[in-house]
């Protein structure tokens, strides 16, 4: 198991050092001057010249390069050309909101999609599997930007139960916490939701026609030890991996739900900088998502070892 | 159905009682606020630095309004006025020589106190520190020394009256020399300057947070406890936000959220004129970059000036202005608003009117093959979106065949600073002395002339506007100037937009003049 932790922990370093490269690379072969998107209105040759000399603009590539991981080595990730505030700071500030966005949703989406696909599956045929993917079926098609303004417009408005916007950390105010983060949880967890729902009841499906289910039931075990103790069980595993998967789509793809109810997090943050080429908080942003992103594979990795020692082996081997 | 019919005719009413507000014009609210409560207030984007050095942001600007007093403002009518200053600056009969005085006894939010030596400092600071985007507007002070206490006098290369408007903008910002000191480049992130609030805190993206300066030498009309810039950039969720409650002002309303607005009773609508203009440049001579000499372009747009003036008047202002803003803006064809106090520019009825049938003979004369390819770079807004569709639909028929091409705004700047386009949809968003609308942009190799224009009458003319002193003369210059813009036909003004501010009804005293600011000093929440 441990040699097993360690080449998933190697590869992944790897696969970040890359990462980092063909970040910096993309975010600079973006058109539009940094300076310029900066400088704004009023941009006189002088002022430009400034800009690019403060951050190092006009350097050659490999420099900036060796600079930008130099200083992110020692955990240094620059200033905002914008703000002029620390990105690391920025950060910090971002994360805990996109965080407790993403846990909520994946909370609703685990208790939500699981609940409706187990009884989905077990009701095969019933107008409870009927109802549950027509559900599943409006949670995908519904986008993202109209669920969230017709939500706000009902439960923010018509009638105020849940705020419209912003963000109150939990740690001060765990109600106004709870009413400001509702809503979007509900926007960025429905499609989650859904996947899981489908996900779950294919699975369950799967397993209650298998052979291993068929004995459980004439050996005389509860309905309810067949279904959760041994289909269940075994459904998880591809629901643990489109968990992982979908868990990454969270991170990064708050996006547009942080726009909507104006929560300042990693995705608000990200498409901020990529309007004012924003490099230094842009790479920061890439760089940390694409980390989660491995690290939440290499967690989805060493949950499946547990759940199914098989694939434990078969790395190890 | 009834019921539709029901809301449909009751948000007509609606709309209706309040459309006397959109046509006319409302910078203040004047009913009596009580002490106490924070104010959130809504921006369109998030400000850069909060430095008035480097910032360069319309938003910026809304925030130092906050915080951030200067020598001079503008009043109601646009009219300059003291503010740290004790009066309007005296001039040396030579015109080289400006004195001014700064009121005494008033205290930085830090507690120390302003004088003329903070006023140099910052001067200085404003004219000197390398990337000030300052520095252009303060090119012709040679030397800015503390002649007393409380006097500054300023030795000019050449006599520039523009400098009192500039002084009334964030080069007339003074802050707080021992702030400096101890913060230097990281003033930024801790502004201290005079104003009726002082700087809090400020998270990226999300607010920027000020409250009540006890040290503020007004601060007895001060009656809100804080106020919070909040970064909404998308018009619908400001606007549901300020339905909700959750915000109190929204800055920066375009005209369909505006439309919108007014069937809320909850709401009301301040507005005001601005100082710039909105329009599309043509390119005539940008083959180098900008800053640069103009060159020779071999485009039938470059060419010849009839195919620029048959483009323009295939355009119909109003029709522009009424079916992509309602009618909420105003048509424009010169640099200058008509608003504006000094040297008043083209009123809107004055504006040269359609003509397609002229448009297709100057066509004809210029032997140009038709439909003339031409491509138009727009920014990505929906707005700017309907002014290219509106646009492409008017010039097709005088002989135009107009692709848009919607390019992401700091691409544009850099395709369209170095020249690589046709048309682009230029805009600014004004400044009080006639000579900031035009002499970058329009001046040969000027900072901001991306279209290569270079006409050496328009040089002359921006050159007087900036030594004569006398207003009836600079008048006459800027009116001459906007002629000779007009039959270059390489500006096209199309629209100046208003300033739209949405607020909640339970809040009085804020104010929204024509430089586009929302000012808060005297806000507060009614009785």
């Amino acid at each position: 198991m441990t040699k097993y932790l360690l080449t998933r922990l190697r590869q992944s370093l790897i696969t970040l050092l890359l990462v980092s490269v063909v970040v910096f690379a993309g975010i600079r072969a973006l058109p539009g001057d940094p300076a310029l998107a900066l400088a704004g209105e009023e941009r006189s040759p002088e002022a430009l010249a400034a800009i690019r000399e403060a951050y190092g603009l006009d350097d050659n590539i490999v420099v900036q390069y060796a600079r930008f991981i130099g200083h992110a080595l020692t955990g240094d990730l620059g200033t905002s050309s914008r703000t002029g505030l620390p990105v690391a700071d920025a950060i910090g500030q971002a994360l805990p909101v996109t965080l407790e966005l993403a846990a909520l949703s994946l909370l609703l989406a685990v208790v939500l999609g699981i609940g409706a696909g187990v009884v989905a599956a077990v009701r095969r045929g019933k107008p409870e599997e009927w109802i549950a993917n027509v559900i599943a079926l409006i949670g995908l098609s519904i986008p993202t930007f109209w669920l969230g303004i017709v939500l706000v417009l009902g439960f923010a408005i018509a009638v105020p139960v849940f705020a419209a916007s912003g963000y109150v950390p939990f740690g001060t105010d765990p109600v106004d916490n709870l009413r400001r983060m509702v809503l979007p949880a509900i926007v960025l967890g429905s499609g989650l939701a859904a996947v899981v729902m489908r996900q779950t009841r294919a699975a369950m499906l799967d397993s209650l026609s298998a052979d291993y289910v068929r004995t459980a039931r004439a050996k005389g075990l509860s309905k309810r030890s067949v279904v959760g103790g041994h289909a269940l069980r075994n459904s998880l595993v591809t629901v643990v991996t489109v968990l992982g998967l979908q868990l990454g789509h969270l991170i990064s793809g708050a996006v547009v739900t942080e726009q909507i109810f104006v929560l300042p997090g990693f995705g608000k943050l990200t498409i901020d900088a990529v309007f004012t080429r924003d490099y230094a908080t842009l790479q920061a942003v890439v760089l940390c998502t694409s980390a989660a992103y491995i690290l939440i594979n290499l967690l989805v990795d060493v949950v499946y070892s547990v759940i199914d020692p098989r694939i434990r082996l078969g790395g190890a081997r | 159905m009834a019921v539709a019919l029901v809301s449909l005719t009751s948000g007509c009413a609606s709309l209706q009682s309040s459309a006397t507000e959109v046509g006319g014009v409302r910078k203040t609210d004047d009913r009596s606020v009580r002490d106490g409560g924070t104010l959130t207030v809504a921006l369109n984007s998030d400000p850069d630095k909060l430095d008035p050095t480097l910032a360069q942001t319309l938003v910026g600007r809304t925030v130092f309004a906050g915080m951030c007093e200067k020598l001079y403002d503008i009043d109601e009518d646009g009219v300059v006025v003291p503010q740290l200053a004790a009066a309007l600056p005296v001039t040396s009969a030579d015109g080289r020589t400006v004195t001014l005085k700064v009121r005494h006894g008033l205290k930085f939010s830090d507690g120390t106190r302003l004088g003329a030596a903070a006023v140099v400092t910052s001067l200085l600071r404003h004219r000197d520190l390398p990337g000030s985007a300052r520095g252009t507007e303060l090119a012709p002070v040679t030397s800015i020394e503390a002649t007393g206490p409380d006097t500054v006098r300023m030795r000019l290369k050449q006599p520039y009256v523009p400098l009192t408007g500039v002084l009334a903008d964030r080069a007339g910002m003074v802050m707080s020399p021992a702030a400096l000191k101890k913060y230097g480049k990281n003033f930024t992130n801790h502004p201290s300057c005079v104003g009726p609030f002082r700087f809090v805190e400020r998270v990226g993206g999300d607010r920027i947070v000020l409250k009540k300066d006890p040290n503020y030498y007004d601060a007895d009309k001060v009656h809100l406890d804080g106020v919070v810039y909040k970064p909404i950039p998308d018009g619908n969720v400001r606007l549901a936000n300020l339905r909700s409650g959750d915000l109190q002002v929204g800055d920066q309303m375009g005209p369909v959220d505006v439309q919108s607005a007014l069937t809320e009773p909850k709401l009301q609508l301040f507005n005001s004129p601005s100082l710039g203009y909105q329009g599309i440049g043509l390119n005539v001579g940008n083959v180098k970059g900008l800053g640069q000499p103009p060159g020779k372009l071999d485009t039938p747009i470059a060419r010849d000036v009839r195919v620029r003036e048959a483009f323009e008047l295939a355009i119909d202002r109003d029709t522009l202005n009424k079916v992509v803003f309602q009618g909420m803006y105003e048509p424009a064809c010169g640099p200058i608003s008509p608003q504006s106090a000094i040297a008043p520019g083209t009123k809107p009825e004055d504006c040269p009117k359609r003509d397609v049938a002229k448009a297709r003979k100057l066509l004809k004369e210029a032997g140009v093959k038709t439909p003339l390819k031409i491509e138009l770079k727009t920014s990505t807004t929906p707005e700017q979106g309907r002014v290219g569709q509106v646009l492409q639909a008017m010039v097709k028929e005088a002989g135009f065949d107009l692709s848009l091409r919607p390019t992401e705004y700091a691409t544009m700047l850099s395709e369209t600073d170095a020249g690589n386009y046709d048309v682009f949809t230029s805009g600014w968003s004004g400044r009080l002395d006639p000579d900031g609308n035009v002499s970058n942009f329009l001046k040969t190799a000027g900072a901001m002339n991306a279209y290569g224009l270079g006409d050496p009458g328009i040089d002359r003319l921006i050159a007087e506007g900036r030594t004569v002193a006398d207003p009836a003369r600079r008048t006459e210059i800027y009116d001459e100037l906007t002629e000779r813009v007009q039959d270059a036909h390489t500006m096209i003004y199309l629209y100046r937009q208003k300033n739209y501010v949405v607020a909640t009804k339970d809040v009085a005293g804020i104010r929204v003049y024509g430089d586009g600011l929302v000012r808060v000093t005297t806000a507060g929440y009614t009785r």
